[in-house]
């Protein structure tokens, strides 16, 4: 009877033993599904990271002439494009990923392609006349703040909205400013920034308070 | 990992696992579910029904267990509290009308049921002795299921399912839906030996069981739970009879609903204080019951805490961001926005609320011969989305009172 009722009580490790083979198996599916989506976006990484390539090889033959600026300033429109809705993308995968850090990775890697790109606009500035101005977005990808969260929240809505009135007016690169990366520090150290969120337009202007897309609009070339 | 994800993925493995632990129970005993052993012997039994203004329900309380058919009925004590109703001249009428019932009067109102109940049981002389409340009704034939368990010597008390009489109001029939799920996870208990109450409205105890450890507990607000661990700490075994059936009426008003849910809790509080030191003692008791009690306080009580937190912050980001987004005129909600990205959290959620429900309709649904009346969809919906997660909030009234000391009924 004593052993009867020892046997009964074995349920308890069983329950263990279930639970623990249900959880890992779910993990694993959970990691398989992370990593799928991370794979996907450094797919879109590796494509977005050709183009840029080819713009800088494209930069560096540009001469002064006005058909060779076109395409070079089409191409940079283009790309920033393609890698601000890519960036959409991305931030939905981020928000979806929650036991592997991979796409984070994948969000440094394209910070490191958007600080190329502004690299290469203002090179391409110095190079041939600009018809559109540079609206870079610099914010705090980790940031705990509540009110700084909030505060980025409305400028990316700001920006996103800015956008899709200007279309190629406008060249948008946002960028996580804490992302450490050398280049991105060393650019953005001229400008004498100490807080995030804040708009740069066109290396002239460094706006830190919110502003409408109206007041925005005043700063355009 | 984020701490949040990690906390989440805690309550997943314990969600897990307490619904995989009562998943195999029913499966490894699913046959033995409905069992009431045959008595060896015919035991004489005494039934003490305590009452304290139980004017509305008392007559009907004593004619069910003179009723129930059990032939080796010596008395029916009925212990009146000093009530303020009409309830002794009821029961003294009752007394004159049938011979096995015994009226008597508490010296002085006792303030608890536990006091009632002992005091009914100094005039109990049988083998065993049982114990309803004045507002609970039992079903024909319900004692003659119990007794039986009693054949085994270290049987110390059994009880019975416990089900809602009033199912009028959707309160009530929330509870209905809430008794029938805690009656099934009591009876799977009961295969591990770990029965945590002999809930008020039958429960019939060993005579020699319940004197060795002196009756109720006076000073606790659930007596019933706290001389059910008492019986366990001495190794005794607890029981229960499925098919056996005793009615109660539930809280109507959600004012009484808390008023009862935190005398359970604080009682239960009570108990585990009284009884800590048995952490990974004295069988069942130390090891699965006491545990099982605690966790489920931090697990309220943090989780509480965390989902606070997280609602607070929620609230306090929307509030900052919609006051940015007027001064800049911008719109925060957009349609492209709205995207269904589903994660593994998701996924164990979904995986955890389907599990629960099957649990839940199991419970419902298994047995055939009950009556479902008002325990409808909404009701079903009710129950398993708002009444459950609403719970943990009347967990901080009931830990808030019982620091400050609060013991009264």
């Amino acid at each position: 009877m004593v052993k009867f009722l020892e046997n009964r009580k074995r349920v308890f490790w069983e329950a263990l033993l279930l639970t623990v083979v249900v959880f890992l198996f779910g993990l694993l599916i959970g990691i398989v599904y992370e990593s799928s989506k991370s794979s996907d976006m450094n797919e879109y990484y590796s494509v977005s990271e050709l183009s840029l390539m080819d713009i800088f090889a494209l930069n560096s033959l540009v001469n002064v002439d006005s058909e060779d600026c076109l395409i070079l300033t089409e191409s940079n429109l283009d790309f920033a494009d393609r890698i601000y809705e890519e960036a959409k993308t991305l931030a939905k995968y981020e928000a979806a990923g929650k036991i592997t850090k991979e796409i984070e990775i994948v969000h440094k890697r394209y910070d490191v392609l958007r600080t190329f790109l502004w690299i290469n606009t203002i090179k391409t500035s110095e190079k041939c006349e600009k018809d559109y101005s540079t609206v870079v977005y610099l914010y705090e990808y980790s940031s705990d703040d509540l009110t700084k969260k909030a505060e980025q929240n409305v400028w990316s809505k700001i920006l996103s909205d800015f956008k899709e009135q200007e279309g190629g007016g406008i060249l948008l690169i946002p960028i996580a400013a804490d992302s450490n990366l050398t280049s991105l520090d060393s650019l953005i150290s001229k400008f004498k920034i100490t807080e995030y969120p804040v708009v740069i337009i066109d290396e002239k202007y460094v706006i830190k308070d919110l502003s409408s897309v109206e007041e925005l609009e005043k700063y355009l070339s | 990992m984020e701490p949040i994800t990690v906390i989440y993925l805690i309550y997943i493995f314990i969600g897990f696992y307490f619904l995989f632990l009562f998943t195999l129970i029913y499966i490894q005993n699913r046959k033995d579910l409905y069992y009431c052993p045959k008595p060896k012997k015919n035991y004489s039994l005494s039934i003490v029904i305590p009452c304290y203004n139980e004017g509305a329900t008392i007559e009907r309380t004593i004619k069910s267990v003179l009723e129930a058919g059990y032939d080796n009925l010596k008395k029916v004590i009925v212990v009146d509290d000093c009530s303020k109703d009409n309830s002794y001249e009821i029961i003294k009428s009752l007394e004159k009308k049938y011979s096995k019932v015994m009226a008597v009067q508490t010296p002085k109102n006792t303030g608890n049921a536990a006091g009632s109940k002992n005091y009914g049981a100094k005039f109990v002389d049988t083998e065993l002795i049982g114990f309803s409340d004045g507002d609970s009704f039992i079903e024909k034939g319900a004692i003659n299921k119990l007794v039986g368990f009693f054949n085994d010597e270290k049987v110390g008390s059994v009880t019975c399912s416990v089900l809602v009489e009033n199912k009028k109001k959707f309160i009530e029939r929330v509870q209905a839906v809430e008794y029938k799920v805690i009656k099934f996870s009591r009876k799977l208990l009961e295969f591990v030996d770990s029965i945590y109450v002999t809930p008020g409205p039958l429960g019939i105890f060993r005579k020699s069981a319940f004197d060795e450890i002196k009756g109720f507990d006076e000073s606790n607000l659930t007596e019933d739970i706290e001389i059910t661990w008492h019986l366990q700490s001495k190794g005794y075994k607890v029981k229960m009879a499925l098919p056996a059936r005793a009615f109660t009426v539930a809280p109507s008003t959600l004012k009484d609903w808390i008023k009862q849910r935190n005398r359970w809790n604080i009682g239960g509080l009570q108990t585990s204080v009284k009884y800590g030191k048995d952490w990974f003692r004295k069988g069942m008791l130390g090891k699965f019951i006491l545990p099982f009690f605690v966790l489920s306080w931090v697990v309220g009580l943090f989780g509480l805490a965390v989902l606070l937190y997280r609602i607070l912050r929620i609230l306090f980001l929307k509030l900052v961001s919609t006051t940015y987004s007027i001064q800049t005129q911008t719109s925060l909600v957009r349609f492209e926005d709205i995207t269904l990205m589903p994660n593994v959290l998701v996924f164990f959620g979904l995986i955890m609320f389907f599990l629960s429900l099957w649990f839940t309709l199991l419970s419902l649904f298994y047995m055939k011969d009950e009556n479902r009346k008002g325990e409808n969809f909404p009701v079903l919906s009710f129950y398993m989305i708002f009444y459950v997660m609403v719970y943990p909030i009347i967990l901080i009234s009931s830990f808030y009172k019982f620091l400050r000391g609060h013991r009264k009924w």
